[in-house]
């Protein structure tokens, strides 16, 4: 049995898809976080869980929207769950009617009843479900109370024979509706319901025109729309068939509501109101975002992060070296076999691992933005700056979790209801510096700005952001020119995040970096390694004859004029397109160091301060990492524009490092 | 009046939103906004930046150049 999980954005859906299931998904509140088609196994092993992306209604606007369209239209399942928020059931009620309309089993799972009854909202979910004709729980989703109860009557729901909800649209409509189904192919009608199918036409979903003008002529379909709508404008008074259609929607919302819904005055204080006084507030809005991501990057890198880290460090290179070598010479591994786990694995991919408590305490961080509802919020106070470069307020949302990894960022890019703002957010969020990057910084301001840590880092974080709404600007005046810009949002009210919730979507997006450790970066640290070992002539050769000298040889060079022209410095930037942490496990290989200070340490020698930092700066704009270049070919669709996202960081980040060095150098640094 | 000229705090019906874009209008139509519903100013934001509106017990923002659309009667 295949089920279908529906809802409104913010409804708790994603919280519900994990207590149904079981399964370890990522939990967050902001509309965008479900993106891709998720599957997962009911706990009762009744069926599987189709998780879909949060709408409003079934006809779509974003990307993220279009999903679900696709998904009525083409999959097959056999039923709904249906999640529905009882503080906002009027809207939420809206999406029901048409799942109704659609006629598969549906069950009501009634979430936030405590929300809805601070506000004075008592809803009878026997009443409801009585005038719903469908069964209805009350469950709370971030705890999982009711979610038992639900899932037993997702059991059942086979054996129910659902007939689709017929409203009566009025005489000009109706005549439309059946007009069409006359010329709709039979065959259709065992998978769909022509009656929706011709309501979600005429409504101009896009996805189901797109759908019937393979079986009717485009000119037949457009001669019906043009003709039911003249009529229906002129026997209601209405300006188009979607206000027609949504107002008759809505009178038997309202008669159901009047059934089920007792209202009373609120009696608790509103926190949502009170807090976003203060942070939305006109003159500190801005203020109080900016300081909360300077306390986030205190706290990962200086107050938190950098002690633990540091801690990690000395065990990998003493305990953890120690304890691997003497096994290795007991058990009497060959010297090659040795070199090999001790100079190129524990040097390359522990040399990445010990970043991991500052990586861990940026997801959290980025977590518990998502999840207490404050992300809307960043969107909302950045939106004139986001509109002043021809980009909107949401497209910061996927920039905040690119600083996290770039790939779920340009993924979140899909709620983004304006095609080339979408466009311009995927090809830019790679310039935020994500925490694969992170080791990168943490390598050379350790060897070269012990006192100004975070300053320095902070000022890589700001350069991109900064590089961004300038690109974006450029862009959108030039090659990615429209007219209308949306900006529509929706502020969730704050939620206090679940501490079982917040681990889990930390551990989600961690994972990421731990299982990145185990491929690419070992994978990546193996190879290196043995492009170090062997040479031209010969195996067992001295670092400056062997392959990868010979490599790093040809770029450098080209980096010269920015201050870093050894072969070291090439080889380690090309093999970092796999993945930026191997830019670490490359030098830590290649400088032949037991742990991180010493590395500091003979850094000192080879780069400049100014070089460092330009260094730095390379590396944050330089090129898109392998996954991020497949995610962009994926999201856009077009290889021109993955090519265009490659080249323009590369000639970005050399024309901006070039003025960095030697400007650097022409005032004396 | 126009929304645009609403106070901080003040309430107001909507009368008529037949300017604003049709993208923008659809999206206020799935949170439901439409015409003859009440609102109420909770902030605006500085420089001509968005405007956050509370609708039903729900917040939602939307931008200035839509405000100036959205034809309102103060209540």
């Amino acid at each position: 049995m295949n089920l279908a999980l529906l809802g409104n954005p913010n409804t708790g859906k994603t919280s519900l898809f994990n207590n149904l299931t079981g399964s370890y998904e990522y939990v967050g509140n902001w509309s965008g976080v479900t993106v891709e088609k998720k599957i997962g196994t009911l706990k009762n092993k009744a069926g599987q869980l189709i998780d879909l992306p949060g709408i409003y209604t079934l006809n779509p606007l974003s990307k993220d929207e279009g999903v679900v369209s696709n998904f009525f239209i083409h999959d097959s399942f056999d039923g709904i769950v249906n999640i529905v928020d009882a503080s906002q059931l009027e809207r939420n009620l809206n999406l029901t009617i048409q799942l109704l309309e659609f006629g598969k089993p549906l069950v009501i799972g009634l979430n936030m009843n405590d929300v809805a009854k601070n506000r004075g909202i008592y809803v009878d979910e026997q009443k409801l479900s009585t005038a719903l004709h469908v069964p209805v729980t009350s469950i709370i989703a971030r705890t999982g109370k009711g979610c038992s109860l639900l899932r037993d009557q997702l059991a059942n729901l086979q054996t129910i024979e659902q007939q689709p909800l017929i409203l009566h649209y009025g005489a000009a409509l109706e005549k439309g509706i059946e007009a069409l189904s006359k010329l709709m192919p039979k065959q259709a009608a065992n998978h769909f319901p022509h009656r929706w199918l011709a309501l979600q036409f005429f409504e101009s979903n896009q996805n189901v025109q797109d759908f019937l003008a393979a079986f009717i002529s485009t000119e037949t379909l457009k001669a019906l729309y043009e003709e039911t709508e003249q009529a229906v404008q002129k026997g209601h008074g209405v300006n188009s068939l979607s206000q027609w259609i949504y107002t008759v929607r809505r009178t038997y919302i309202d008669s159901i509501i009047e059934q089920a819904v007792d209202r009373q005055s609120a009696h608790s204080t509103n926190w949502t109101d009170r807090i976003d006084a203060v942070v939305t507030n006109k003159v500190l809005g801005l203020p109080i975002f900016l300081l909360c991501m300077l306390l986030l990057f205190k706290l990962t890198f200086d107050w938190l992060g950098t002690p633990l880290s540091d801690a990690l460090d000395s065990f990998f290179s003493g305990p953890l070296t120690n304890w691997l070598s003497w096994i290795l010479t007991s058990i009497g591994a060959s010297s090659f076999i040795q070199a090999l786990v001790l100079n190129g694995i524990i040097s390359g991919v522990g040399g990445v691992l010990v970043f991991m408590p500052q990586i861990f305490i940026l997801f959290f961080f980025i977590s518990l933005l998502e999840d207490s509802g404050y992300m809307a919020r960043v969107a909302l106070v950045m939106d004139k700056v986001m509109e002043s470069v021809g980009l909107n307020g949401k497209a910061f949302i996927p920039m905040i979790i690119g600083f996290g990894c770039n790939v779920p960022g340009i993924m979140a890019a899909r709620t983004i209801e304006q095609p080339k703002e979408r466009l311009l957010t995927i090809l830019l969020t790679p310039l935020m510096s994500c925490s694969a990057r992170l080791p990168v910084y943490a390598l050379f301001v350790g060897a070269f700005f012990v006192q100004y840590q975070t300053i320095i880092v902070f000022s890589l974080y700001l350069l991109g952001i900064v590089m961004a709404l300038l690109l974006a600007k450029l862009f959108s005046m030039t090659i990615l020119k429209e007219e209308q810009s949306l900006f529509v949002i929706e502020l969730p009210p704050y939620r206090l995040p679940q501490s079982k919730a917040l681990f889990r979507s930390t551990w989600d997006k961690g994972k990421g970096f731990i299982r990145k450790a185990g491929t690419f970066i070992f994978g990546g640290s193996v190879i290196i390694w043995l492009l170090t070992y062997a040479g031209p002539h010969g195996l067992n050769v001295q670092m400056d004859d062997s392959f990868l000298a010979l490599v790093g040889g040809f770029a450098a060079p080209l980096l010269a004029p920015l201050g870093f022209g050894t072969w070291q410095a090439g080889a380690a930037l090309i093999t970092g397109f796999l993945a930026k942490e191997v830019v670490v496990s490359s030098m830590n290989i290649i400088y032949h160091v037991p742990n991180v200070d010493s590395l500091q340490g003979l850094m000192a020698t080879q780069f400049t301060p100014l070089a460092a930092f330009t260094f730095m700066v390379f590396v944050l704009l330089y090129i898109p990492c392998l996954a991020t270049v497949g995610t962009i070919r994926k999201e856009t669709g077009s290889a021109k524009w993955t090519y265009f996202s490659i080249i323009y960081a590369l000639v970005l980040a050399y024309v901006l490092s070039f003025v960095i060095y030697q400007g650097g150098k022409l005032l004396g640094f | 009046m126009l929304l645009s000229e609403l106070n901080r705090g003040e309430k107001a019906r909507i009368v008529d939103l037949s300017r604003v874009n049709d993208m923008v209008k659809r999206r206020l139509l799935d949170l439901g906004v439409m015409e003859g519903m009440e609102i109420q100013l909770k902030e605006r934001m500085p420089f001509k930046g968005p405007f956050m509106l509370n609708h039903g017990g729900q917040c939602l923002g939307i931008r200035h150049q839509e405000a100036v659309q959205i034809e309102i009667k103060r209540l």
